[in-house]
């Protein structure tokens, strides 16, 4: 019985990785840059949540999923797209230096305490010995149903096969017509719609907020997507829900708990040794 | 032409590093220029443990004026001398240490008060002991921060707090399911986690359930599954994840369970935005100072502070007591110091007022009469006295935050 509560709840969480995995994975197979400033962005869209809470928790969610997107896009516009074209590890060091300043500014502007958002009560459901919270149950869902979702927005419209098109080769599908830059934006768009999700159901799992909130999830969200093959969408899901579910057993055992995020990390490198590409990752060819 | 050159460069750099010898050697006393006697503490005055570091900065500084009071209107036994205080925010980060410290000292801090938490402590007591600066801590309550002769705490040390806590268990919680939940990357933790687990009697110890999480970790949906059946909870760990496990256990911990802390979990009930009147079980945490105190020298104390300062958004707690008795413990010793015919001024060094402070404390007669602790004296104060390496004596009182809530 308790373990299949650790799965729940390892699950959930990992709902919650996967979401913030797909973040990093689509921009990597898009605009092949790692975007780091993505687990900063779950928290501005924690702290939007925050200050209209008081209106309307409906309002603060779709407030902080518009917040996320302009902040998504305009970081982007000004941060990125200047240096598209040159090297990699240019563009690597904004991402790191605009993931220092999104957490400075919520420092300056809410102080670094702690604070608590509590979106609502949630009861928790009970199946005899089986007792699971609402909260999770259902970012679970959620979880599955952004999934889904997205998997058959790629798969199934005309703008998710550009991006697919963009992700594998770039000039063939501008020769195609295709605007790259519009794939570019909307990736980012819909990339930071899901980390502002990821900020509110983390929240509604433990409701405080702080301005390096996003920095671990964003890590180990980071790693899933590498554990699942980086640019893989369903990769990135896999990788989440793995971790997930590996950090909530091990948590769940007394011996081992202290050991939880080095195992984490563990696992990384095992996977990455073996399977270079990570688990769902494609093999490229390299042309000689 | 170039060997002349050479050697001329090297006799300058020789003079040089001479030079430099000579200016690091000097015992330079930034004290000599003060008019006051200045005390100095480094503690988080923002951030998550803002809530310790404000109050003791507050707490301090009324027992200072009330020193300076007497001082002023002068008499018998005073010293004839005034006091002033300064704060460095470390935020409760060990790495901020070097540059409080650092300004602390070249700003003519004769003595300190130490670090208000134990990592940045850890640091402190090492920069304090190289100038030879004297310590009380008011609540760094690490077992190491005693290390050197010239350190001394005023609350207990995590051994202590560990052990006095399983000697409450044991006294109280037979027969019942024990919990721990702590932070296994944190000194405070695991020290106190040690000695509790040392001091706990086997019967309470078999089958005794534990879950841990580390810094950054946010999601304790496990740990409170692990957790669950327990009877009484031990939470050696401060307030914010406590509160966090709190909220998470709602309606999955047992409503009659009972979460006890150590000193970390002082300032739970004064969380912004977490209501611990939503939480159905008891909440109580070892103390050596009751906040909600009707009578005594606690009281007494807690009205001057109230009075003071705003006790909705800088509240009394612990930490602030302890500093409060830390100032007039020294203040007592001073004078005791001077009784005994020792010479000091306001620009006496750093080094020379702790070896006067730490001769005085470490004398066996020298009882300091305090708000912390349990009042055993007539005028409602306690006795406190250190023993030779630095920790505090005194008896400890258990503080219930909340009782358990049936109605929940």
């Amino acid at each position: 019985m308790e373990f299949i509560t650790t799965l729940v709840n390892g699950l959930s969480l990992g709902g919650i990785y996967a979401m913030i995995a797909l973040g990093y994975t689509m921009v990597y197979g898009i605009a092949k840059m790692l975007n780091f400033a993505h687990g900063d962005i779950i928290m501005v869209g924690g702290y939007t949540i925050l200050v209209f809470l008081a209106i309307n928790p409906i309002v603060s969610i779709v407030a902080a999923v518009v917040m996320c997107v302009l902040l998504g896009v305009s970081i982007e516009k000004v941060a990125y797209k200047p240096l598209r074209g040159s090297s990699p590890l240019a563009v690597l060091i904004t991402a790191i230096g605009m993931s220092y300043f999104l957490q400075s500014l919520a420092q300056i502007i809410f102080g670094t305490a702690p604070r608590y958002v509590i979106i609502a009560e949630f009861g928790s459901l009970e199946l005899g010995a089986l007792k699971i919270g609402h909260g999770t149950l259902i970012t679970l869902a959620a979880a599955v149903c952004v999934m889904v979702l997205l998997n058959l927005f790629v798969k199934y419209t005309k703008i998710g096969r550009a991006m697919i098109a963009v992700s594998e080769d770039k000039d063939a599908a501008r020769l195609m017509g295709i605007d790259i830059n519009m794939i570019i934006t909307l990736t980012f768009a819909i990339g930071s719609a899901l980390a502002a999700l990821a900020g509110l159901f983390s929240l509604m799992n433990v409701p405080t907020i702080m301005p390096t909130y996003g920095a671990l999830p964003g890590i180990k969200a980071f790693t899933a997507a590498v554990i699942g093959g980086i640019g893989s969408i369903p990769g990135a899901m896999l990788g989440g829900i793995l971790l997930g579910v590996v950090e909530c057993i091990c948590n769940s055992l007394p011996g081992v708990a202290p050991y939880t995020t080095a195992i984490e990390f563990a696992i990384l490198i095992v996977i990455l040794l073996v399977k270079p590409t990570g688990l769902l990752g494609k093999k490229r060819r390299e042309k000689v | 032409m170039k060997k002349t050159f050479a050697k001329l460069l090297c006799l300058v750099l020789a003079v040089m590093l001479m030079v430099t010898c000579f200016v690091s050697c000097g015992e330079t006393n930034y004290a000599e220029n003060n008019t006051k006697i200045k005390i100095g503490v480094s503690g988080p005055l923002s951030g998550g443990a803002a809530v310790y570091g404000i109050a003791v900065k507050n707490a301090a500084q009324i027992a200072i004026n009330e020193i300076n009071a007497i001082e002023a209107a002068g008499g018998a036994g005073t010293l004839g001398m005034q006091f002033e205080f300064v704060a460095k925010d470390d935020e409760h980060k060990a790495t901020n240490v070097s540059t409080t410290y650092s300004s602390l000292y070249e700003s003519g801090m004769q003595i300190s008060l130490g670090t208000v938490t134990t990592a940045p402590g850890l640091e402190f007591k090492e920069l304090a002991n190289d100038d030879n600066v004297f310590i009380l801590t008011p609540s760094a309550s690490g077992d190491d921060i005693p290390e050197y002769d010239n350190a001394f705490q005023m609350c207990f040390a995590d051994s202590n707090q560990g052990s006095a806590s399983a000697v409450y268990f044991n006294e109280n919680y037979q027969g019942k399911q024990i919990g721990i939940f702590y932070k296994s990357d944190e000194d405070y933790s695991t020290g106190i986690r040690k000695t509790f687990l040392d001091a706990l009697d086997a019967s309470l110890k078999n089958g005794i359930k534990e879950a841990s999480f580390q810094e950054g970790d946010n999601d304790f949906s496990s740990q409170v599954e692990a957790l669950k059946t327990c009877d009484v909870i031990f939470m050696p760990i401060y307030y914010t994840p406590a509160s966090q496990f709190m909220t998470k256990g709602k309606g999955i911990v047992k409503d009659d369970a009972i979460y006890y802390g150590c000193d970390g979990l002082d300032g739970i009930d004064a969380i912004d935005g977490f209501d611990i009147t939503t939480v159905p079980q008891e909440v109580s945490y070892l103390s050596h100072f009751n906040s909600g105190a009707t009578t005594g020298a606690a009281k007494t104390f807690i009205d001057k502070y109230n009075a003071a300062y705003n006790e909705e958004t800088e509240p009394l707690n612990q930490f602030g007591a302890a500093a409060y008795d830390c100032v007039w413990a020294i203040y007592e010793a001073l004078k005791v110091a001077k009784a005994n015919g020792k010479e000091f001024d306001v620009t006496t060094s750093p080094a020379d007022f702790s070896e006067i402070l730490t001769e005085v404390f470490t004398s066996d007669n020298f009882t300091f009469h305090g708000v912390t602790g349990k009042a055993v004296n007539a005028d409602g104060t306690s006795n406190i006295s250190w023993s030779d390496d630095g920790f505090v004596n005194k008896e400890a009182v258990k503080y219930v935050v909340k009782s358990a809530n049936s109605a929940q």
